[in-house]
């Protein structure tokens, strides 16, 4: 009876390997792994897979696409990247982070490297690179922020929505006009909805606008120091207006947790953010009546820079990676940029594109031909640059949140930002 | 040695006994090895490399303990992580204890059974989920507490956002998070004191304050330990909670030591200075479990 039961054991086990083996979806399951975090782009992540049946019918691989939460998202790339077992063969994230405080990205082909280098708007060719090779795509132009203003409270606060403050006064005297406080001395409407929660990377990245127009920079231009650029006086006066909109002219508040929902929710009358907002506020809050502009100038003007430049990186360790490249190499080209980030409704990136009839009915269009005029800010890809990021922004909310004078904690943050390039 | 090969080629029936234990606790030593120690060795180990470009190594001693015990930052998370854990282990502590009693005297099973579980029911919530409903909860704006706050005349607070609250805010998710199931481990442990003890406390004429503070306190005593032992070791890891809700805000304020390791880790790309941490954290629980162990376990018989 045991011998039988053991037998029938053997010969179940032995038929169900055979299947799988046999199975003629195991014979064709080639596929590549892409790895994505933009979870609040789900068509354009999805694109991928539609492609990548058509590049199956060529060269056998199909991709298929796993979206990670933000949250957390550098913890499981980190572990699947290091252990190699698990790992993407395409993924996406800060070329400078993954490739050079790493060692996990596998250099583009030169070929393919031209065709980009070539096709970018030149304020984004650099983006992707680490020191002077290509290793990542750009996905994401117009990711700089620009002045979404909600069209009719600035009509009900008796300003013309189609004539935007240009200058830093003239936003303020602005913001002033639009904030509304009750009898209880509390905003019931803000004129600015300011990042003051979550992680300082994102403070910081919300509050460069305003450093840059002052003619600020957090780090010198070789990203190799940060006292005297990071506490310089154009810094302190930066951070001394920004935390005044909270302290002392009470155009912005602290009761507002998420400034989206406040700009969102008609308490905010202007917020900064990049083209991807447009899409939020159209599918969030359509009762919105809204309008974008450039973002207003001081002493210069904050032009188009960013903190995040999202790219697609081939995993250097990947046994597919030859396949990755020529799936990368299928989709590079005008019409699949356009088709990918039309379906998501954010802005291509070839230059070619940003002429398209698509872009051109978008409500950004102007502005961001503007943004582009201005010069271009400064930039920090840096390996470090979270760390960085972290230590500056925990200066600056600290300043919004009145625990101190500008320059003392300017003058902490730069230090320590010294201590973290030179480590 | 010589004992490991009688238990592999047991000769008598002590040896099959010892084999027969060996292999009953071997999938438990097992998974406890590849979960918790081998990790563990390997926190030890890293923290005294510093990772390179492609996830390398380089060997530099005691250096990366001498950074990260001197970062103000890394102090500060310490002083925040101290002040929520005692703003949360006494209050749930003690309530747990307040709640057990009182389910206890219900006389009524099945009302027992309900609170208890309703009692039980936030403890088997995610973390995370509970985070984000508290979130709405504390929200200046929208939330339940300032409309409260509101309809007695109160000015709004910004629970989450203020420098002040954020602690004793965060504090109230975890006492609310972790009272159940403390309440459960009291309420198991009442049950078990036998009847007679308080009875021949009545007939000696103590009062019921008496019979708690001579009777039930110290019956409880292992109990209690172990609850103390739990929260302290709940609320010195949390993360979930402070993740979810402020990401270590306002100003750092909430920022507690695993919410830096996490960032030092995985935002920072810094495996050594994060293992310094974990290192840190091992110690300083292991000190803690031993001296409450050693303080307060007392053996109580009757």
């Amino acid at each position: 009876m045991r011998r039988g039961l053991a037998t029938m054991l053997v010969a179940v086990v032995t038929l169900g390997l055979w299947t799988a083996g046999a199975s003629p979806a195991a014979a064709q399951s080639k596929k590549l792994v892409f790895w994505t975090h933009w979870e609040q782009n789900p068509e354009f992540n999805k694109f991928y897979e539609t492609r990548g049946k058509d590049f199956a019918q060529k060269h056998g691989y199909e991709v298929q696409v796993v979206t990670v939460p933000y949250q957390g998202y550098e913890a499981k790339y980190l572990a699947a990247l290091i252990g190699k077992s698990g790992a993407p063969d395409i993924f996406m994230g800060m070329t400078h982070h993954w490739c050079g405080q790493y060692d996990f990205c596998d250099r583009m082909p030169a070929d393919l490297a031209k065709l980009w280098d070539e096709n970018l708007p030149k304020y984004m060719v650099s983006v992707g690179k680490w020191k002077g090779a290509r290793y990542g795509i750009p996905i994401e132009h117009g990711n700089f922020q620009q002045m979404y203003i909600n069209s009719d409270l600035f009509k009900k606060a008796g300003l013309n929505p189609d004539q935007p403050p240009k200058t830093l006064d003239e936003w303020l005297a602005a913001m002033k006009k639009l904030t509304v406080i009750d009898a209880k001395g509390e905003p019931t409407q803000v004129g600015f909805a300011l990042r003051h929660k979550g992680h300082p990377v994102g403070i910081t990245d919300k509050f460069l606008p305003f450093a840059h127009a002052y003619g600020a920079r957090m780090l010198s231009p070789g990203l190799d120091k940060a006292t005297g650029f990071a506490n310089s006086p154009e810094m302190v006066a930066a951070l001394h207006f920004y935390s005044d909109l909270i302290q002392k002219h009470k155009v912005a508040s602290l009761a507002f947790p998420t400034p989206e929902d406040a700009f969102g929710q008609k308490r905010a009358a202007v917020i900064f953010r990049e083209s991807w907002f447009f899409g939020w506020v159209k599918k969030n809050a359509p009762e919105v009546s809204f309008k974008v502009y450039a973002l207003p100038c001081g002493k210069t003007c904050p032009g188009a820079g960013n903190l995040f430049p999202w790219t697609n990186m081939v995993y250097k360790n990947s046994p597919n990676k030859q396949a990755a490249w020529e799936f990368m190499r299928f989709i590079s080209n005008a019409k699949d940029d356009l088709d990918q980030h039309q379906a998501q409704g954010i802005l291509p990136v070839w230059t070619v594109n940003l002429e398209s009839a698509y872009v051109k009915a978008r409500p950004d269009y102007r502005s961001t031909q503007e943004m582009l005029k201005q010069p271009v800010p400064p930039e920090y890809y840096h390996p470090k640059s979270n760390e960085l990021a972290t230590a500056f922004g925990e200066a600056v909310v600290a300043a919004l949140y009145g625990k101190g004078q500008s320059k003392p904690l300017l003058d902490e943050a730069a230090a320590k930002m010294d201590r973290i390039l030179s480590d | 040695m010589r004992a490991f090969i009688r238990m592999l080629a047991p000769h008598t029936y002590m040896d099959r006994q010892r084999r027969a234990g060996l292999l009953f606790v071997l999938p438990a030593v097992a998974y406890f090895s590849c979960v918790f120690l081998i990790p563990l060795g390997e926190s030890v180990l890293g923290s005294f490399y510093r990772t390179q470009p492609g996830g390398t190594g380089q060997f530099v001693g005691l250096r990366l303990y001498q950074k990260v015990l001197t970062d103000p930052t890394f102090w500060q998370t310490v002083r925040n992580t101290v002040t929520l854990l005692f703003m949360s282990v006494p209050v749930t502590a003690v309530l747990a204890l307040a709640v057990a009693l009182g389910l206890h005297r219900l006389l009524s099973l099945r009302w027992r059974s309900v609170w208890t579980a309703m009692y039980f029911l936030p403890f088997s919530v995610s973390l995370v989920a509970a985070a984000l409903v508290w979130q709405w909860i504390y929200d200046p704006v929208y939330g339940v507490l300032n409309h409260l706050l509101g309809r007695v005349g109160l000015p709004p607070l910004n629970w989450l956002q203020s420098l002040d609250l954020v602690l004793p805010s965060l504090a109230l998710i975890n006492v609310w998070a972790r009272l159940g199931f403390d309440t459960l481990i009291f309420l198991a442990a009442l049950q078990a004191i036998p009847g007679e003890y308080y009875e021949a406390a009545s007939i000696d004429g103590a009062s019921q304050w008496q019979i708690f503070g001579r009777v039930t306190l110290p019956l409880l005593n292992p109990q209690i330990v172990m609850v103390a032992i739990l929260e302290i070791i709940f609320n010195f890891k949390v993360f979930d909670t402070v993740y979810a809700t402020t990401q270590g805000g306002p100003a750092a304020a909430s920022q507690t030591v695993i919410m830096l390791l996490y960032d030092t880790a995985f935002k920072f790309f810094r495996l050594g200075d994060a293992s310094v941490i974990a290192v840190f954290v091992f110690v300083s629980l292991l000190a803690l479990t031993l001296l409450q162990w050693r303080l307060f376990r007392r053996q109580v018989e009757y």
